[in-house]
């Protein structure tokens, strides 16, 4: 695979929300991903290729499709060689190797048996034996599924994915073969609201939901220019440009994912969340769980051991404006404060 | 795996999910259970966790099909001959993840691949009815279910076998199971049939006291930091429960059902209407259930008023409504003494009209009061700027505007298109189609022309009859050698989702008592359907000297329920210019996608007053309508907003006539009830 320079994240101007999404979702993956609606040109995609940049290293089985991880896996481990070979495992298993996590691009033309993995049907005809081949929720497991205007994803790929989703199991039964392994994913999107609106039910799916507009300050926009050229005319010197704050961010983000265990959330901000969302009114308890482990993993970016009510405001704002109740058709609300304003 | 499951017994609230969840593992005959609610409130999590709780079961070593060694009459051959060495064990009853996207030769089983490359012989794999025979079926989102599986799954839960007659094979098996399902209502109902299935539904919604959910937030946040450690504190509870469903189902064939009960549950079922017979026999079983939950082996009244709300509540039924009121009298009273009658009707919501019990006034003062409406009316339309002056000027204050709110919503009656042969592309939930696409339902296969959409099944079995020669000629270490010739591609079928262009009469007979409310209402459901079909939707509305597109075609129906929420109302009826606007995107989307089948609907009262050319203008209208009825390619439908029961001028129902359409009545169009739904499905 040929590597291609990428913009690095560090040289994004401005998006800051958008940015900080990205990066809370990096140091906790639970946090199940973002949408990132916007205007197009608003460096949606750009920041999520990004990413790439500043993503940590897991450790994972060799030679293994599946991306399983060395520990807590190995039962996980031993269906999936069997699915592939068509034999149990013999031989014992590699000693784990380190890389970065991925970032899975899902392209909204995919198909079903791609996204889902599907008979091999070249090794069925040439060997008479029936294999598994690995679709893309293999590839994104415990990576980042990345998907570029989501809102045009065909219906029965979001079926696919709302099947995962829900319980990080991705279960295959088409064609004769009958398998699971486990995908979970940080499901990232990106999407022009004006193309239409997500299902309701992946729209709860992803954990926060950020709007992006284009930049009004003219500062900002000629510097935004300025990289861009500078970006194309040579990108491997404009990323070394870079390097050093690249580098400081993707140590930030280590730290910060060691310190989450650690970070604590006084007892009465409990209550606080739960007014919170039922002011605001939403659906379930997604939202309450999303906002208390945004506000952790905001404290732990931010260094700190413990979650004040800042980190939960600022937690709210990014994982309730997609699922304020509304009326039916309604528009996803943008501004969070007036919503609960509102309610309250 | 099974380790990082959230266990049972952590669950914050939602008791009667758990109940209706346990008192199934107790008792099968309780027929499952359909769990409806908003998303994130634990649907899945609770039945994932359930697994662990299920009692074991009697049955034999390693049959793929799950025999139970003490129903001799119904074991498979294959059980039959190991069963003589006595090889039986106790295993849990089975959880069967049945995925959206299930292929139908792995949900009945299908042809098995190894053996018929391996040895030549045509031998069924078993499907997942098979693997769930006594058991837990399980489906998540069950209400996005493809039909197909749908009816292959009906089938076997209402026989309790599956047979399969595909491929070339001839099998069938025993098929018990248990139906459980998630669903989010706001995706779309179930079919009436469908819903039937389950024994038990529960409703579930989210906890409104902070506290609770300040606990579910803790409890799953441990949960996610260290599960192993997590389950392992739950452990107790959830293996005292298991035992408590285990010594209950032993218990359950003791557990009598007095007479008295028996009565007091069919008048329970009688009273709320239900169909047929399941209902009963759910109530009776899952109080058996309960009873033994409690370690009784005497059903009490108490265990029967408990459980019987969850097996109503998806089979309780409104009596057919009876046909609407002829005509709300009172708002002509109003008419009367007030100017704008339809400022009136602002305030008060349309379904109020039909709740009037004013006794009809006497004909001939019923008449008159038609009279003085119709000219009302014609007034309103004259307030047409006139003058062209003002006309070039587009002033839209000039005319008397409103803007009306939308009316109630309710859920629309099935509307397709006719299925045919063509193929197309694209997603959607409506009409049936043939596609091009690796996509939907594999009816059939035929001769490979270009796709690379192999039916395996197929090819193999065209090349068959030619292995022995074939091998003899060529020999190889191949097991089966296959020709180009023997290549069969798939024929899929699956629905497409249609392109609904809406045609709204926005002209100041509209805005006439209440008419508009109710259209934006009647509209409004229709956007709303299309969301659950997957629509393309366009709107044109016509109104003073002109039509306008409002929406060019878009997937997003929100952007066309709040266009449909602002739009002015007031002016002449231009229905000739609505036609031809509508005409021109047709033509332009037939161009573009000469496969499509557009749905147009007119919403109007076809009271036309306002020509193209200075020609009269409801003889101009006709005569368009009949030259657009040409193109068979699309469907047509007309809204008469007419109400019901005027002496009416039956202008929609003309132009209905004249496009070949179906002609609706607002009311005609709702289909709330439940008669009605099936008979639809049905069809």
């Amino acid at each position: 695979m040929k590597k291609n320079t990428v913009y690095p994240f560090a040289a994004i101007v401005g998006q800051e929300k958008m940015k900080l999404a990205l990066v809370l979702n990096v140091i906790n993956p639970t946090l199940s991903g973002v949408l990132i609606r916007g205007e197009k040109g608003t460096g949606k995609s750009t920041a999520v290729r990004a990413l790439a940049d500043i993503l940590p290293e897991i450790e994972v089985i060799p030679d293994c499709p599946f991306e399983l991880a060395p520990d807590g896996e190995e039962e996980a481990w031993a269906e999936c060689v069997e699915a592939l070979s068509g034999l149990p495992p013999q031989a014992p298993r590699g000693a784990p190797v380190s890389r970065k996590v991925r970032v899975v691009e899902l392209p909204v033309g995919a198909t079903e048996d791609r996204v889902a993995g599907a008979l091999d049907l070249e090794h069925a005809l040439r060997h008479g034996q029936k294999r598994v081949e690995p679709g893309l929720l293999a590839a994104a497991h415990r990576g980042i599924l990345y998907v570029d205007e989501v809102n045009l994803l065909d219906d029965h790929i979001v079926d696919v994915l709302l099947d995962s989703a829900a319980m990080g199991v991705n279960t295959i039964e088409r064609e004769g073969v009958s398998f699971s392994h486990p995908a979970r994913f940080t499901l990232v999107g990106t999407m022009n609201p004006e193309e239409g609106e997500l299902r309701p039910q992946l729209l709860d799916r992803f954990g926060l939901c950020v709007h992006v507009e284009g930049i009004r300050t003219v500062e900002d926009r000629v510097l935004i220019m300025r990289r861009r050229a500078a970006f194309d005319e040579n990108p491997v010197a404009f990323a070394k440009d870079f390097e050093a704050e690249s580098r400081e961010l993707a140590g930030r983000v280590t730290a910060a994912k060691a310190l989450y265990p650690r970070v604590s959330v006084p007892d009465t901000l409990y209550a606080e969340i739960a007014r919170f969302c039922l002011e605001v009114g939403v659906d379930g308890h997604r939202a309450d769980i999303i906002i208390l482990k945004t506000a952790k993993t905001l404290a732990a970016y931010n260094g700190k051991t413990e979650a004040g009510s800042a980190e939960i405001e600022a937690a709210a704002e990014l994982a309730l404006p997609h699922r304020a109740r509304r009326a039916p058709l309604q528009d996803v609300v943008t501004d969070i404060k007036t919503a609960r304003g509102r309610k309250a | 795996m099974r380790d990082k499951l959230y266990p049972f017994s952590a669950i914050v609230g939602q008791d009667a999910l758990k109940l209706a969840l346990t008192l199934c593992a107790v008792n099968p005959a309780a027929g499952g259970v359909l769990i409806r609610g908003e998303k994130g409130t634990a649907k899945s999590t609770a039945v994932r966790a359930l697994a662990r709780l299920l009692p074991r079961v009697h049955s034999v070593a390693g049959c793929p099909y799950n025999c139970n060694p003490d129903r001799k009459d119904e074991i498979c051959p294959r059980c039959a001959a190991t069963l003589i060495r006595g090889n039986t064990v106790f295993r849990k009853r089975p959880v069967v993840t049945l995925p959206l996207n299930a292929t139908e030769d792995r949900v009945a089983g299908g042809l098995d691949f190894d053996t018929a490359v391996r040895s030549g012989v045509r031998a069924l794999q078993p499907g997942v009815l098979a693997k769930a025979h006594r058991g837990i079926l399980y489906v998540d989102e069950v209400n996005l279910l493809d039909d197909h599986i749908v009816d292959l799954v009906l089938g076997a839960a209402g026989s309790g076998e599956n047979r399969v007659e595909r491929e070339g094979l001839s099998v069938s098996h025993a098929s018990r199971f248990m139906l459980v399902g998630t669903m989010n209502p706001e995706e779309g109902e179930l079919r009436p049939q469908f819903l039937d299935r389950f024994g038990l539904c529960v409703e579930v919604v989210s906890e409104k006291e902070p506290g609770v959910r300040a606990e579910i937030m803790r409890r799953r946040e441990l949960f996610d930091l260290n599960p192993g450690e997590f389950g392992a504190r739950y452990e107790k509870t959830d293996n005292k429960q298991a035992l408590a469903i285990q010594s209950a189902a032993a218990l359950l064939s003791h557990v009598v059902l007095d007479d008295s009960l028996r009565r007091m549950i069919s008048e329970m079922c009688a009273e709320k209407n239900c169909a047929g017979h399941r209902a009963e026999l759910v109530i009776a079983e899952a109080a058996r259930a309960l009873a033994a939950l409690s370690g009784r082996t005497e059903v009490f009244a108490s265990d029967v008023e408990t459980v019987a709300p969850m097996a109503l509540l998806h089979r309780t039924r409104t009596m057919a409504p009876p046909p609407p009121e002829p005509e709300p009298e009172h708002d002509h009273e109003h008419d009367h003494d007030h100017e704008h009658p339809e400022e009136k009707n602002k305030d008060t919501p349309p379904e109020e009209e039909n709740q009037a019990e004013n006794t009809p006034p006497p004909q001939g003062e019923r008449e008159q009061k038609q009279k003085q409406e119709q000219e009302q009316e014609q007034e309103q339309d004259a307030a047409a700027p006139e003058d062209p002056e003002e006309r070039q000027e587009k002033k839209p204050k000039s005319v008397t505007e409103k803007i009306f709110e939308v009316g109630e919503t309710f859920k629309v009656r099935r509307i397709q298109s006719p299925k045919d042969r063509v193929f197309r592309r694209g997603p959607g939930r409506r009409s049936r189609t043939r596609v091009a696409q690796k996509q939907g339902r594999y009816v059939s296969a035929r001769p490979r022309k270009k796709s690379g959409d192999i039916a395996l099944d197929a090819t193999l079995r065209a090349a068959a009859p030619y292995q022995p020669g074939r091998k003899a000629r060529e020999g190889g270490g191949l097991a089966v050698i296959l020709r180009k010739e023997d290549l069969q591609e798939r024929i899929r079928e699956r629905k497409t989702g249609n392109f609904l262009l809406f045609v709204v009469d926005a002209s100041g007979s509209m805005g006439a008592r209440g008419r508009m409310i109710a259209s934006k209402g009647a509209v409004m459901s229709l956007l709303l359907d299309a969301y659950q079909k997957r629509d393309k939707v366009a709107m044109v509305s016509f109104r003073k000297d002109g039509a306008e597109v409002n929406l060019p075609p878009t997937s997003s129906v929100e952007l066309a329920a709040r266009l449909l929420a602002e739009m002015p109302v007031g002016g002449k009826t231009p229905l000739s210019a609505g036609l031809v606007k509508c005409a021109e995107m047709l033509r332009n989307m037939l161009v573009k996608d000469p496969a499509a089948r557009p749905i147009v609907l007119f919403v109007t009262d076809g009271r036309a007053n306002q020509g193209l050319n200075g020609e009269r203008p409801v003889p101009e209208a006709m005569e368009l309508a009949s030259r657009l009825a040409l193109d068979q390619r699309v469907t047509y439908i007309v809204v008469d907003t007419e109400s019901r029961g005027l002496v009416s001028f039956g202008l929609a129902q003309g132009l209905a006539a004249r496009l070949g359409a179906r002609y609706f009545k607002i009311e005609d169009l709702k289909a709330d009830n439940l008669v009605e739904i099936t008979r639809e499905a049905r069809q």
